[in-house]
């Protein structure tokens, strides 16, 4: 069952990072996340943010990120919806972290780190224009 | 997000407050760029006082230190990294790239 749910809305440019941060740690904090849980939460939605600007609106100030958190008894689901181009995150190849450093690629870290960090990373794309990313954390992995 | 650059004898020290993520990254890799570029190859990067870093920032790092070993020129090496900045090179699989010191003293002396 959804406890609580906030809503913010923020410039998309990486300046707006420090503020999306400090309301993430903010609300992971009051249910009593780890601190590397945070972290890895805080890392998450970073990642997710810069990959919106850099390749949903393709720059920084030519639309908004809104972010809605919502906690519930076992964790937190954070959505992020902005108005960019969609894109298919299958086409982004994870990195290979194994490889050697003179020949590896790093395309994909964002969305790597995301789903390394986060129990659940859903994508969704709606015909009206709107992206969609669900990143869910579940207490005490 | 801050930073202060000393010339020492044998290396720089760079000593970063704040967060390094995509805002801030490009400050450091620009003044990194410029030490390198003059031939300041030998890098104490100090994080006692970095609270974040995003994958842009250990980008800007790793690419930094590809140039230094590319010429040969010398290293970046890494001090007093906070245990949950460290995580996020652990994922990427950057830890094997740096050397990570517990001081910045000690990392001082080892050039």
């Amino acid at each position: 069952m959804i406890e609580q749910v906030k809503s913010r809305t923020f410039p998309g440019n990486y300046k707006s990072l420090e503020r999306i941060s400090e309301f993430i740690i903010q609300e992971a904090q009051n249910i009593e996340f780890s601190p590397s849980e945070v972290y890895a939460i805080q890392t998450a939605v970073d990642e997710a943010c810069a990959n919106i600007i850099d390749h949903a609106y393709g720059g920084e100030n030519l639309g908004q990120i809104e972010i809605q958190v919502q906690k519930f008894k076992e964790g937190i689901k954070i959505t992020l919806q902005d108005n960019g181009d969609p894109f298919n995150p299958d086409d982004i190849p994870s990195p290979d972290i194994s490889s050697p450093l003179e020949i590896r690629k790093e395309r994909g870290l964002g969305i790597f780190f995301m789903q390394k960090l986060m129990d659940e990373v859903i994508f969704s794309f709606s015909q009206s224009g709107t992206n969609k990313l669900k990143l869910i954390k579940y207490r005490g992995d | 997000m801050e930073f202060i650059i000393t010339e020492l004898k044998h290396c720089d020290l760079v000593e970063i407050h704040g967060r390094i993520d995509s805002y801030t990254a490009p400050r450091i890799k620009e003044a990194i760029n410029a030490l390198v570029s003059d031939g300041h190859c030998n890098l104490v990067i100090d994080f006692t006082k970095v609270t974040f870093i995003s994958s842009s920032g250990i980008l800007a790092l790793v690419n930094a230190q590809k140039k230094c070993m590319l010429n040969n020129s010398g290293r970046i090496i890494i001090s007093s990294i906070p245990k949950l900045v460290y995580s996020g090179f652990e994922l990427a699989g950057f830890d094997q790239l740096f050397e990570f010191y517990d001081d910045a003293a000690t990392a001082v002396g080892s050039f």
